[in-house]
C-alpha cells in the first residue's frame, strides 16, 4: 500500500511545484550567475520539503569519493573552444611523429624479439648482435619513455615540465648510451653479463 | 468561428435533454436506495494489499549531482526497487525511479532500444547502454551507476559531450566527391566495396568507447578517440570518397590516432558489438604500409 | 484545437449559469486551466526577461566552469585489456628503468667508486641470501617475460588480427599463465 500512496502524494506535491514554477517562467532562475537571492530562497524551500516527501529513510544518502587521495592532475574546469558547431583544430600533418614513428617502433619491437631470445638461446657470444640488441633496447626504452611523456604530461598544459622531460628523456639517453658503448667495449658484454649475474 | 458558435448554441440547445435524462437514471437508483443496506457482516472485507513476501527488493546507487548547487559534492544515492514491479532493463529501473520514487533524477533516454545511444552510462563499472542493459537478478549485489567516465557532468547521469561532436565534425563526416556521379544520378559500389563498411557504419555515436579508453580520459584535448576514429576508417574505408590522402594526412601527427595503445576498452565495451579497436589498426595499417 | 474552444466555452457557459459551483471547481482541479483562460478570473503576473544570444553563451559559458568530471579510472570494472594493458607499461617502465640506471651508473661508477663490472656484481649476487636472490630474479623476471609474450599479442594486433573480444580475453589469459610460468622457471630453475 505505502508503494502505491507513496508515488500519489509525490505527484500532489510534483503538481504544486509545477503549478509555482509554471507561473514564473523566468529563465534565469536555474543560472548562479544571475540568480536572484529571493529566487534561491523559494526553490531551495521547496526542494527540501519536496525532499523530505519523496526520500524517506529507506533511501540513504553518501556523500562521494572519487578517491580518497588528491589526484595527480585533476582535470581542469570545462573549457570549450569556440562554439558546440565549431570543429576541433585538425593539426598539420607530421609522419615523423606520426606515422613513420609508429611503423619504426613496430620493426624495432618485432626485432626485439629473436634478438633477445637467440643470444640466450645459442649461447653465441658474437659482439655484434649484443651491440645490435643494445641499440633496439635502448631505441625502444626511448620511445617507450616519450610515448609515457606523451600520455601523461599534457603540452598544453603543462608546457614548461613537458620540456623539461622531453629534453631530460634525451639526456638521459644519450647518457646511457655511451654508459651502454663503455660496458660492451670494456666488459664480457650484455647478454653474457646477465647471464654470469643470472647464474652466479 | 462561425460554426463553432452554432455548435456551442446547439449544446445549450440539448442540455435540458440531458437533464432529464439524469433524472431517469436517478429515479432507477431511488427504488434500490428505499431498501436497507447489506450489513458488513455479510459482505467480504477489502484489505489493504500485503507487503509482497517474494519481493525481490535491488539497491541501486546512482551518482547525483546538480548544477543550481554547485558547490555541494557529488554524491552517490541508494534506491530500492522491488524488481517484480520493474521492467527488465536498466533504463526501465531509472524510469521507475524517476516516475515512482524521485522526480529530480536526470538523465538522458529516448528511444530504449538501442538506436539513439542517448542513455549512455557507466553501468556497474561498465560503459552501456541503459536500455540495452539487464538488471542482474541477483539482488544481493547492488548495482552502481555512474556518468560516462572521465567527462564533464552537466547533471546526474548527463554528461556533456560538445567536444566529441567537436572532434566528430573535425573528421569531416561526409562523402567528398568532386565531379558528378559518371550516370548523373548516384555514385555505385560493388558489393565487396560495401561490405568493407559493415562493422562501421552501424555506430551510433554514444560516447561509450570513447569514454571507455584510459588514453581518451588523459587526451580528450587532442586525441580523436576510438567512436571518431571509427567514424574515420568508415570514411577511408568508403570506396566513393575521393579524399582519403587528405583524411590520412589529417590523423598522421602524434596525437589525434597515435594515442590509441591497443587497449581495447573499446572494443569491450561497444553495446553495438562494433570493434573500434580494429578500425584503429587498420587505419594504422594503411597509413604505415 | 476546435474541440478544445468547444470545452472552454461550454464550460464559461456553465460557470455563468450557476456561481457556486464554479468556484468550487475553481478552488479544486480546474484552477490551472480556468486561470490560463479566465476572462472573468484573476491573472498571475508573468515574469519575462529577455537573453540575447551572447549572454545566453555567457550563462553556458560560467555554469561549464562548475562541472565535476564524472569519475573514470577509480570505478571503471577491472578487465582483463586494459588492466594487461596497463601491466605491460608498467613493465616496460621497469625494464627500461633498470637499463637507463644501470647505463648512467655505469658511465659514472669510476667517478663515484663503484664497482659495477660483471665479475664483481657476480660476485656480489652470489654472496645474497637465496630468498633475496630468487626475489630479485622474480622482480626482474616477470616483467621480461610479461612484457615479451604480451608484446607478441599487442603486434598481432597492429597486423590486425585477433581482434575478437573473446580472443582477446582468451590470449590474455594465455599471456598471463605462460608469462608467470616462465617467470617462475626463469627464477627457480635456471
Amino acid at each position: 500500500m505505502a508503494s502505491i500512496v507513496r508515488p500519489t502524494m509525490l505527484r500532489q506535491t510534483c503538481l504544486k511545484v509545477a503549478t509555482k514554477r509554471a507561473f514564473s517562467t523566468k529563465p534565469t532562475s536555474s543560472f548562479p550567475a544571475i540568480n536572484k537571492p529571493a529566487s534561491v530562497l523559494s526553490r531551495k524551500t521547496v526542494r527540501s520539503a519536496f525532499v523530505k516527501d519523496a526520500l524517506p529513510g529507506s533511501m540513504r544518502v553518501a556523500a562521494f569519493h572519487a578517491s580518497g587521495r588528491r589526484p595527480i592532475l585533476p582535470a581542469l574546469p570545462q573549457e570549450i573552444n569556440g562554439t558546440a558547431n565549431d570543429a576541433a583544430p585538425v593539426p598539420t600533418p607530421s609522419p615523423t611523429h606520426g606515422s613513420y614513428h609508429w611503423t619504426f617502433e613496430r620493426l624495432v619491437s618485432a626485432g626485439l624479439i629473436p634478438l633477445t631470445i637467440a643470444p640466450f638461446a645459442a649461447g653465441s657470444l658474437n659482439p655484434a648482435t649484443d651491440a645490435i640488441l643494445c641499440g633496439a633496447i635502448l631505441i625502444h626504452s626511448h620511445i617507450g619513455f616519450e610515448a609515457t611523456i606523451t600520455d601523461y604530461i599534457p603540452k598544453k598544459r603543462l608546457p614548461k615540465t613537458r620540456k623539461l622531460f622531453d629534453w631530460g628523456l634525451k639526456l638521459a639517453t644519450v647518457v646511457v648510451g655511451v654508459g651502454l658503448y663503455e660496458f660492451e667495449t670494456n666488459d664480457v658484454g650484455l647478454t653474457e653479463a646477465i647471464k654470469r649475474i643470472w647464474t652466479a | 468561428m462561425a460554426a463553432l458558435r452554432s455548435s456551442s448554441r446547439l449544446f445549450t440547445a440539448a442540455r435540458p435533454v440531458f437533464r432529464t435524462q439524469l433524472r431517469a437514471f436517478a429515479s432507477v437508483s431511488d427504488t434500490h436506495s428505499t431498501s436497507s443496506p447489506v450489513p458488513p457482516s455479510q459482505t467480504s472485507t477489502v484489505k489493504e494489499p500485503a507487503a509482497d513476501p517474494d519481493a525481490k527488493i535491488k539497491t541501486f546507487h546512482i551518482y547525483r549531482w546538480n548544477p543550481d548547487t554547485p558547490s555541494e559534492k557529488p554524491r552517490m544515492q541508494s534506491y530500492t526497487l522491488d524488481l517484480k514491479k520493474t521492467g527488465p532493463m536498466m533504463l526501465d529501473a531509472l524510469i521507475r525511479i524517476k516516475n515512482e520514487v524521485d522526480p529530480t533524477l536526470t538523465f538522458r533516454r529516448s528511444c530504449r532500444e538501442g538506436i539513439c545511444g542517448s542513455c549512455a552510462m557507466n553501468i556497474d563499472g561498465v560503459n552501456t547502454l541503459a536500455c540495452l542493459c539487464r538488471i542482474p537478478t541477483d539482488t544481493t549485489k547492488e548495482s552502481k551507476i555512474y556518468p560516462l567516465p572521465h567527462t564533464y557532468v552537466v547533471k546526474d547521469v548527463v554528461p556533456d559531450l560538445t567536444q566529441f561532436y567537436k572532434q566528430y565534425k573535425s573528421i569531416k563526416p561526409y562523402l567528398q566527391h568532386s565531379a558528378p556521379a559518371p550516370n548523373g544520378k548516384e555514385y555505385l559500389q560493388s558489393k565487396e566495396e560495401r561490405k568493407k563498411l559493415d562493422g562501421l557504419y552501424e555506430c551510433i555515436l554514444c560516447a561509450c568507447c570513447s569514454t571507455s579508453c584510459p588514453s581518451y580520459w588523459w587526451n580528450s584535448e587532442e586525441y580523436l578517440g576510438p567512436a571518431v576514429l571509427l567514424q574515420s576508417y568508415r570514411w577511408i574505408a568508403d570506396s566513393r570518397d575521393e579524399k582519403k590522402e587528405e583524411r590520412k594526412a589529417a590523423l598522421d601527427n602524434s596525437m589525434s590516432l597515435y594515442r590509441c595503445h591497443t587497449i581495447l576498452n573499446c572494443s569491450r565495451t561497444c553495446p553495438k558489438g562494433l570493434n573500434p579497436g580494429l578500425a584503429i589498426a587498420e587505419i594504422k595499417k594503411e597509413m604505415a604500409f | 484545437m476546435l474541440a478544445q474552444r468547444a470545452t472552454q466555452q461550454s464550460l464559461r457557459r456553465l460557470v455563468a449559469s450557476r456561481p457556486t459551483l464554479a468556484s468550487q471547481m475553481v478552488s479544486r482541479k480546474f484552477a490551472a486551466p480556468m486561470a490560463v483562460m479566465g476572462s472573468s478570473l484573476t491573472y498571475r503576473p508573468v515574469a519575462t526577461q529577455n537573453l540575447t544570444p551572447k549572454d545566453s553563451y555567457e550563462i553556458l559559458v560560467a555554469q561549464r566552469k562548475n562541472r565535476p568530471t564524472s569519475p573514470h579510472l577509480t570505478i571503471y570494472k577491472p578487465q582483463v585489456p586494459w588492466i594487461l594493458s596497463g601491466l605491460n607499461r608498467i613493465t616496460g617502465e621497469i625494464l627500461s628503468g633498470a637499463v637507463y640506471i644501470f647505463g648512467s651508473a655505469y658511465l659514472i661508477a669510476p667517478l663515484m667508486g663503484w664497482h659495477l663490472d660483471s665479475a664483481s656484481m657476480a660476485a656480489a649476487f652470489a654472496s645474497w641470501p637465496v630468498l633475496a636472490k630468487i626475489g630479485t630474479k622474480l622482480f626482474f623476471a616477470f616483467p621480461f617475460t610479461f612484457h615479451t609474450i604480451n608484446g607478441l599479442r599487442h603486434l598481432s594486433w597492429d597486423l590486425g588480427r585477433t581482434f575478437k573480444n573473446a580472443t582477446v580475453i582468451k590470449t590474455g589469459w594465455t599471456v598471463v599463465g605462460l608469462s608467470t610460468a616462465s617467470a617462475l622457471a626463469l627464477a627457480l630453475l635456471v
